[in-house]
């Protein structure tokens, strides 16, 4: 029987190769996805235990998952064992990495914060006066957010705010100022340039906006779709006389059989990192020697928390507590706002929190005593900042470490400027200023922030540029070098934004994807 | 060749067992599955075994400490009285039996871990022989206060332990202490709901449950 060549392979199956694999088949493109993990069965894989029943109580197993600092006891077994694919940083810049290799990737458990980027980012280099700007404007991917705003229920509030582009939302929500806190938060931030609105999320269907339900029925739907799950691909091959990508050689996660599947297109969708691995570890379309740079991700972990008097010691009046608001971008939008960072970040402020114990130095009955004071008086703040594209944040192959399929494993390399530091910092200054003013106690303020990877939202590597000695990527996420291969998750991006990346990925990959489907039509590749 | 020789008797053997115990609600196939070599299968529509209801080892058993010298477990018990008192109609870390936890969970964890909470154990044990001539176990509750209280700092950003290594254990144990007895048996039958372990998104648990995935398809056990 003769092995079949699909038109297009996807190396992955999370939001952005579930996108590739719905638009290309409803083209009539034959498709084969593979995954290098396991289906996860949501009845018969998980079980309700309390947590004492559970081996280690909650605590986790000593030493598992030391960098996915969200990993619980509970969820330890979503995320890839660093045992399987570990990865080495120096010493002194550690990075925390996070995947999910079941079916449909990190799409099962994202925030599902649905944002679109602005020409803020896309503009990057004018508004910063220094980096590059994307090759692409908010006009060109603008249709394709609305389509995917579609596909995902996305719920919102419209602003016309230019740092803070509105979508074509499912749901509108509205500002809900009711409560006594976030009236007074509102007329306090007025006349500071703090613009309220609402969180803007996906609803998905259920709870869940995935790939595995929004967007990988639908492929599977038109017949032309197949996935393999447990394949780790290892290299992508190409044709000696063409230098065209032809297909690639993938391990099976329990046997180790290596097997070669052959395709006419070949679309990268395995997460910034791992699609970034793949490329440098088959030696292929970096001519320009940009892939594996400007690595970068958001800053979370800024934390202002503030106790209002008269809620204290359970005596809150009604309606004086609860209620958030979040706060887009609102920092260096103007030439005239001077600060000591370019770009911005976003704020969240709920009220009606509590302090917890490490907040305190106290102990035992002393410490309880203050935090039933304090329980439910509180607001808290918190951010999620854009850090700097830079070209010295990057990944390397490390040729002394191999994961448990033999293939060599990534060395990153990335740290912090002082402009994360003085973005942090200006956040939890704005955040304390802000309380304090509205008569509030500040008793935590903390500028501290997580270790690069902890968002969740590496970009970069991969970059895409209408110049292909300064980038790997064309406009359409296509390799310069390589007319047949495509990158189409979030390695493609030249910056992050404050803004959850997950629907720039998926509109990116979805114009992506009918740009192949078209070119694939002519015969251009 | 012993192997080789071996073989034969294996599907003898797998032969006298019964068949594996499906989940409630697993569904059964209609007709025997071909299974592989040696493989069994659950055919012939028979009716799966019911479920039998199982006991918790901590519903019926004590954690044996091991790990520990008696000195240390010691000074461990008092700081775990002294920090997490029963309180508000909750039991204490004793009740919970939040140190004999932390002497296996300690136990099985990191060398700098187990290093941390050695030298901290025995550096309590140290100042309270210096200032008032008896181990840390031994002290009263102002004496205890008189060594703990100035070794206790807020630490709002979970990163940020306090450098010095007995602050920074006591930053520690205080955190574990509490969660060891928050997620405890005891607890949880007092009407407290878990806590549900540290770190994560997606918050703590309640006292009916968490949903934990199982191992799926895994390489490694555990």
């Amino acid at each position: 029987m003769a092995i079949q060549e699909f038109d297009v392979l996807i190396v992955g199956s999370g939001h952005s190769g579930g996108m590739a694999a719905k638009v290309l088949t409803s083209k009539g493109v034959s498709c084969l996805m593979l995954n290098a993990g396991p289906e996860a069965d949501y009845v018969k894989d998980r079980v309700a235990t309390p947590v004492h029943q559970m081996p280690y109580h909650g605590f986790n197993k000593p030493g598992r998952l030391s960098h996915v600092t969200q990993a619980t006891e509970a969820n330890a077994e979503q995320w890839v064992d660093e045992r399987e694919v570990p990865y080495t940083a120096p010493p002194d810049a550690p990075y925390n990495w996070v995947r999910v290799r079941l079916l449909g990737g990190r799409s099962l458990f994202w925030s599902r914060q649905s944002f679109r980027l602005s020409d803020f980012e896309f503009n990057a280099a004018e508004i910063d006066g220094k980096g590059d700007s994307w090759p692409i404007r908010l006009a060109d991917l603008a249709p394709y957010y609305s389509q995917v705003e579609q596909i995902f229920r996305v719920s919102g509030r419209k602003e016309n705010l230019p740092q803070f582009p509105d979508g074509d939302f499912v749901i509108e929500t509205n500002l809900n100022l009711s409560s006594g806190v976030m009236q007074k938060i509102s007329e306090l931030a007025k006349p500071r340039g703090i613009p309220l609105s609402t969180m803007r999320s996906s609803v998905g269907i259920n709870g869940l906006a995935s790939s595995i339900n929004l967007l990988l029925p639908d492929a599977m739907a038109t017949g032309k779709l197949q996935i393999v799950s447990n394949a780790i691909v290892r290299e992508l091959t190409t044709d000696k006389k063409t230098g065209l990508a032809n297909g690639v050689h993938f391990l099976d996660r329990h046997s180790r059989r290596e097997m070669h599947v052959k395709a006419r297109v070949v679309v990268l969708a395995a997460g910034t990192l791992e699609s970034t691995r793949l490329l440098m570890n088959s030696g292929i379309a970096n001519s320009s020697g940009v892939m594996g740079h400007y690595l970068h991700d958001q800053i979370y972990g800024v934390r202002v928390l503030a106790s209002v008097p008269e809620a204290r010691d359970g005596k809150a009046p009604a309606g004086l507590m609860g209620g958030s608001v979040f706060i887009p971008r609102f920092r260096n939008l103007t030439k005239e706002d001077k600060r000591n960072f370019i770009k911005g970040y976003c704020m969240m402020i709920s009220g009606g929190g509590s302090p917890v114990a490490t907040d305190f130095a106290e102990y035992g009955e002393e410490l309880q005593k203050k935090l039933d004071h304090y329980a439910g008086s509180c607001v808290s703040a918190s951010i999620y900042g854009e850090r700097v594209p830079r070209f010295e944040n990057h990944v390397s192959i490390n040729k002394t470490v191999n994961d448990e399929w033999g293939i060599p494993v990534l060395h990153i390399d990335v740290r912090d400027s002082p402009n994360e530091i003085n973005q942090a910092k200006d956040a939890a200054d704005t955040a304390e200023e802000l309380f304090k003013a509205a008569g509030w106690d500040v008793i935590v303020k903390t500028d501290k922030y997580h270790p690069p990877g902890y968002s969740i939202h590496e970009v970069g590597t991969c970059r895409m540029g209408d110049n292909p000695k300064t980038s790997v990527l064309n406009r359409w996420n296509q390799s310069h070098d390589i007319k047949n291969l495509f990158v189409v998750d979030g390695a493609a991006f030249v910056t992050c934004g404050w803004q959850n990346p997950t629907m720039t990925i998926s509109a990116l990959s979805m114009r992506a994807s009918e740009h192949l489907a078209e070119l694939m039509k002519q015969g251009a590749v | 060749m012993q192997a080789l020789a071996a073989a034969p008797a294996v599907p003898a053997l797998i032969a006298q067992q019964a068949p594996t115990p499906a989940a409630p609600g697993t569904p059964v196939a209609s007709g025997a599955g071909r299974g592989g070599r040696g493989g069994r299968g659950v055919g012939g529509g028979a009716e799966p075994p019911a479920m039998i209801e199982l006991t918790q080892p901590d519903a019926v058993a004590e954690t044996v400490a091991r790990f520990f010298t008696a000195p240390q477990f010691n000074a461990l018990k008092k700081l775990s009285d002294t920090l997490m008192p029963a309180m508000n109609g909750n039991p204490g870390a004793l009740e919970s039996q939040a140190p004999e936890f932390l002497d296996f969970l300690i136990g099985v964890s990191p060398a700098e871990r187990k290093l941390l909470y050695r030298n901290g154990l025995d550096t309590l044990n140290a100042h309270a022989t210096t200032k008032f001539a008896k181990p840390f176990a031994d002290l009263d509750a102002k004496q205890v206060d008189a060594i703990i209280r100035p070794l206790l700092v807020a630490t709002p950003w979970v990163l940020d332990l306090p450098k010095e290594p007995l602050l920074h254990f006591m930053a520690s144990a205080r955190t574990d202490i509490s969660e060891a007895t928050r997620n405890s048996r005891v607890w949880a039958e007092s009407g407290g709901g878990g806590r549900g372990g540290r770190g994560g998104r997606g918050g703590g648990f309640g006292g009916g449950g968490q949903l934990v995935w199982l191992p799926i398809d895994p390489i490694y056990k555990g």
